[in-house]
């Protein structure tokens, strides 16, 4: 096992170099004027103002060059400060926020961060739990519903559906605002009684043992949870059921039967772990697309994560902070497939030894 | 023969498919004893494994049901029990090993745990005295340093290595009656040797009843007391095993021992073989199902189905034509 984990973490750099590489050719299709307009925070006054900032960020060199500055950034010879880099952490200047992009992703993330951490439980859990039913119970009622609920739920926009329990459970019923927080929770926040020891509201808001602070967070996530779980759950049932349908078809569940066990310990204990090496795939890539920020979610419902603040800057073509939410989110997902890596080889051990 | 261990009365198994309704076993009533060696002979399809995994209502339901008969294990009847009740012998007073090695461990879990599972369960072992008795039982079915391999997965275990768990776990809780679905046609021929040795010398030490199934009549010449050829979702014939080979009677049984390669035969003479394919029937057939291939069909066989009748106290054959020139012959 730890040979196999060991090998998978070696792989890491060379992940990280392709993302790296293919976000960085994605910056070449523009010339060195349009780049180093990127740069300026201001508009340049003239012609050698431009010559000036392309020979200062040498984006007249060859591109391995360029690429190397941008991955490490230089060193100044007289400070010996670091300027660029963006495995230092310095994703460039953000003209639209202006503020670095880092300072975005610190300010957002841990929100996005905090919404993923409460979506996804009940997104996996609800999912598994109800594509295992209707393989179960293949043909019964269950099934019948769960398949028509796939079919609406993958067919449904989610920023319908999102507007519609806004509509029901704000509008109407006044139970869930959007947004991330009350005023009152702001203020207190504001006023330095409560301390932020990881930027996360809920997190918090118990290691200050405020557990009002700690609903009025969930409440505000309630409708954003619902929506994506309500994504997903369309998805993870499908796949959950599909998955499960097949491992009953093999010999080892019939052997389990034949073994006199439980039809409960058949499912859960021989079924059910078969069927969720296929379900764990999923589940990654739907973690990494909480964590990426859910860019619509987030923006129906006001929720100031990373997905919401990757929109803003899209739609006022920043393309510096694009690059940068696409850097960073490529190492999540270069993390989340490593975790998901190591899953797989505690779920299978086949793998293990592969 | 006082009480029989097993008595299965006229079972009929069918599957609802999206072509129809598959009637795959017609009315099947057989015996077996205690201790008996019974083999159960047919091609793919003729309804054997059916039979024996309906007895232990092991057919997947839906397609598959159960619409008539009785399998009464010691004068209970299993089709009409309990859940519970059916549970409790399944892995306990039957157990069954299957066909392929290869795909019926589960892949995810160690062999100890499956091995322990019928021992906490049916015996209500503790897993230290589990783990003990399952290093005992790999021992005995001899798989070498078994207290290490317990820890193994079945991936890392050889074909033959499985079938040996498999037995091993079948006679965990010293069953009555052992079915082994093929158990050996998915492994090397050296490999099924080895396997057909072991069940017999576990069969002197267990006194266990087996149910045999297999196409492969060497196998069962091997192993079994008693044999019982399948056709079609009916018994068409049944006796001891030598009475068998001996004098077979029904065509079908006659075709399969006549498609046996011979030693003393020159090399020249073609191998013989039943034409035409084994039926998927639709219909309960009532015909013999086996006229359409037969060399020997007469006008009879295309009006009524033969039953199975007696033509010595031990053995029965469900046919209208006197083949008894025939099987002299071979």
């Amino acid at each position: 096992m730890s040979t196999y984990i060991i090998r998978r973490l070696l792989l890491v750099p060379l992940l990280i170099f392709g993302v790296t590489v293919i976000i960085f050719g994605m910056l070449q299709f523009l010339g060195p004027v349009e780049r180093s307009a990127l740069y300026v925070r201001d508009f340049p006054k003239n012609d050698k103002q431009i010559q000036g900032i392309i020979r200062k960020y040498g984006l007249d060199r060859p591109i391995y060059e360029q690429y190397w500055r941008w991955l490490v950034g230089v060193k100044d010879p007289v400070t010996g400060n670091r300027e660029g880099g963006i495995l230092f952490g310095d994703f460039g200047y953000s003209r639209t926020a202006s503020q670095p992009v880092i300072d975005i992703i610190k300010n957002r993330f841990p929100n996005t961060l905090d919404l993923a951490l409460w979506a996804v439980f009940p997104m996996l859990s609800v999912g598994i739990w109800l594509g295992v039913q209707a393989a179960v119970h293949q043909n019964g009622w269950v099934d019948q519903l769960a398949r028509i609920f796939s079919i609406v739920g993958t067919s449904f926009p989610s920023f319908v559906f999102g507007l519609l329990v806004l509509i029901v459970f704000y509008a109407n019923l006044q139970w869930f605002p959007p947004g991330k927080m009350s005023d009152w929770v702001s203020q207190l926040i504001f006023s330095g009684d409560f301390h932020q020891y990881t930027k996360l509201l809920t997190i918090d808001a118990l290691l200050n043992g405020r557990i009002d602070v700690f609903l009025d967070a969930l409440r505000h996530m309630a409708l954003p949870i619902l929506t994506l779980s309500y994504i997903n759950w369309a998805t993870f049932v499908r796949v959950t059921r599909s998955s499960m349908l097949e491992t009953l078809r093999m010999d080892y569940v019939t052997t389990a039967r034949a073994k006199g066990l439980k039809e409960s310990d058949v499912i859960n204990k021989h079924a059910r772990p078969n069927a969720m090496i296929s379900i764990t795939t999923l589940a990654g890539f739907s973690v990494v697309g909480l964590l990426g920020g859910v860019v619509i979610t987030e923006t129906v419902f006001n929720y100031p994560g990373i997905g919401q603040a990757a929109a803003s800057a899209a739609q006022q073509l920043d393309v510096v902070t694009v690059l940068g939410f696409a850097v960073f989110n490529g190492l999540i997902l270069i993390l989340a497939n490593l975790v998901v890596d190591i899953l797989y080889g505690f779920i299978d051990p086949r793998v293990r030894l592969a | 023969m006082t009480e029989s261990l097993l008595n299965v009365q006229d079972l009929e198994t069918q599957f609802k498919t999206p072509e129809g309704i598959v009637h795959a076993v017609n009315g099947v009533s057989f015996k077996l004893a205690q201790g008996e060696t019974l083999g159960v002979v047919g091609e793919s399809g003729c309804g054997k494994s059916v039979t024996m995994l309906s007895c232990l209502r092991l057919i997947a339901s839906p397609p598959g049901k159960i619409v008539a008969g009785k399998a009464l294990f010691k004068g209970k009847d299993l089709l009409t029990m309990s859940t519970d009740e059916i549970r409790g012998v399944r892995g306990s007073k039957m157990s069954m090993v299957f066909q392929d090695p290869m795909t019926s461990l589960n892949p995810v879990m160690t062999i100890g745990k499956q091995m322990a599972e019928p021992l906490i369960l049916h015996l209500g072992m503790t897993q230290e005295q589990a783990r003990k008795r399952s290093i005992e039982l790999l021992g005995l079915v001899g798989i070498p340093n078994a207290g290490e391999r317990l820890r193994d997965y079945p991936h890392q275990y050889s074909g033959g290595m499985r079938q040996r768990v498999m037995i091993a776990m079948g006679l965990s809780c010293m069953p009555e009656i052992l079915i082994a679905d093929e158990p050996t046609t998915a492994l090397d021929v050296t490999i099924q040797a080895q396997i057909v040795d072991l069940v017999k010398r576990l069969r002197e030490e267990f006194g266990m009843a087996i149910i045999w199934i297999t196409h492969d009549l060497g196998v069962v010449a091997k192993i079994a007391h008693r044999v019982m050829v399948m056709y079609g979702g009916y018994i068409i014939e049944e006796a001891p095993v030598k009475e068998l080979y001996a004098h077979p009677t029904h065509p079908y049984t006659l075709g399969l021992i006549g498609s046996l390669p011979k030693l003393n035969e020159d090399g020249r003479t073609r191998l013989y073989s039943i034409d035409g394919m084994p039926p998927v029937l639709y219909k309960k057939p009532q015909v013999c199902p086996f006229a359409p291939r037969c060399r020997y069909v007469i006008e009879r066989c295309w009006q009524e189905n033969p039953p199975l009748q007696n033509i010595t106290p031990d053995h029965r054959v469900a046919c209208w034509v006197d083949t008894t020139s025939e099987s002299e012959r071979l």
